[in-house]
């Protein structure tokens, strides 16, 4: 690779700089600091690297918005398989019969009764135990994003009771706890920016005051 | 099971690294909101790497039937855009390959920037810096093709020289070297056209 002619007159090479853009490490720092020629060749590089930066947003901006039809029509095809995990026995009143669940309906159940509760999200959530053992203990473990402003912990104990709740109905299964991790506190809708429509908010809680919204 | 609409909307509100965990656990809707959300950013960089509208969608279709397959074996949720991203750049390239392959359908007729014509250009204040983005897209057109891959996955995709390396199965080093002659050739045109 000739390089001559991109070895400034300091002796030091564009190519070092380019590097020097992306690990921040050069042979000689002090030099690079007192250079005119290399802090010329830098602000051309770094200037580059702005304009390419407005060339991903112009293009980001070409591509449209994930809302768009093209991104409908690529889900449309995807048709994703589902995760149905583990299977887990029902009791069933005949004994020729065997009835099922999978883990994956009741992440979706937990997921469902987490998503309803005003402000609070769904994350990740595991069945730990051995689910296809009837009677068999297990700990349910379900981590949940809350807006900013809910008071976690009584979000906690209501979600806590409503999966219980849930669970018992829905399932079989004998659950000896449900682990709540909150994971992230989200920024208010309201304080997000103003563009976002409202059909993107939270639902509405009857009354603006935290400390009333769990009152019937 | 996709959830209340107020459930669904809400979605578009929380992190990613919790989209993620859901869209492991099998929730579709979570894994439709990361698309939705990355998307135009993935098809922005699979245009820029593969030169073509319709393989561009095409490489996001492949992306995302991928990960939503390799999605529990994610390490680090709260990165999957860039772990998105470096399978764009790989499904590029295979594209890229594929089509090398086929001499005859070489000639790319839904080329990027071809139909681009007048823009829809703020008329006053972004007019300059729009022209300057043009230029600079004219210039990333007469690269060498290996040295504007080397730039699209650094400068689009924030990745390391390791991660280009692999994904163009070259050593570390020669993407530092085709990556450093890229910016010089581009950094030179962009001064003149200063």
């Amino acid at each position: 690779m000739n390089t001559t002619s991109d070895t400034l007159e300091c002796g030091h090479s564009l190519a070092e700089l380019s590097t020097y853009l992306d690990t921040g490490q050069i042979a000689d720092p002090v030099h690079l600091e007192t250079c005119p020629e290399c802090q010329a060749g830098l602000a051309s590089l770094r200037r580059l690297s702005v304009l390419g930066s407005e060339l991903l947003s112009s293009d980001v901006a070409d591509a449209g918005s994930g809302n768009d039809d093209w991104m409908q029509s690529i889900l449309d095809n995807l048709r994703l398989e589902l995760r149905p995990g583990r299977s887990i026995p029902l009791h069933s009143g005949n004994a020729q019969d065997n009835l099922w669940e999978t883990e994956g309906s009741i992440s979706a159940l937990i997921r469902s009764v987490a998503d309803a509760l005003p402000g609070t999200a769904a994350g990740k959530c595991r069945l730990h135990g051995d689910v296809t053992t009837p009677g068999a203990g297990i700990t349910v473990d379900v981590e949940i994003a809350v807006v900013y402003g809910h008071p976690m912990e009584e979000r906690a104990a209501t979600l806590r009771r409503e999966l219980a709740e849930a669970l018992a109905l829905h399932t079989e299964l004998a659950i000896d706890a449900i682990d709540i991790t909150v994971t992230d506190v989200l920024e208010s809708p309201a304080t997000t920016e103003p563009g976002t429509p409202p059909s993107l908010q939270t639902p509405p809680d009857p009354a603006d005051s935290p400390t009333t919204e769990e009152q019937p | 099971m996709t959830g209340s609409p107020a459930a669904q909307h809400q979605l578009d509100l929380v992190p990613d690294a919790l989209l993620a965990g859901r869209a492991a656990d099998g929730d579709t809707a979570a894994f439709e909101a990361l698309a939705r959300r990355h998307g135009p950013l993935m098809r922005a960089t699979a245009r820029r790497l593969t030169g073509s509208l319709a393989d561009a969608d095409d490489v996001v279709q492949e992306t995302l039937v991928q990960a939503w397959k390799q999605l529990d074996g994610l390490r680090d949720p709260a990165a999957v855009r860039g772990w998105l991203l470096r399978i764009v750049g790989s499904r590029s390239i295979d594209h890229l390959r594929k089509r090398r392959n086929h001499a005859d359908l070489s000639g790319v007729e839904d080329a990027v920037d071809a139909s681009s014509g007048p823009k829809h250009e703020d008329p006053e204040s972004n007019a300059l810096n729009g022209s300057r983005v043009e230029a600079l897209k004219a210039a990333l057109a007469k690269l060498p093709e290996e040295q504007r891959r080397c730039w699209v996955l650094k400068e689009f995709n924030d990745q390391s020289y390791e991660e280009i390396a692999q994904t163009l199965n070259i050593s570390p080093a020669s993407v530092r070297g085709r990556l450093a002659r890229a910016r010089i050739t581009l950094a030179r045109t962009m001064e003149e056209w200063r």
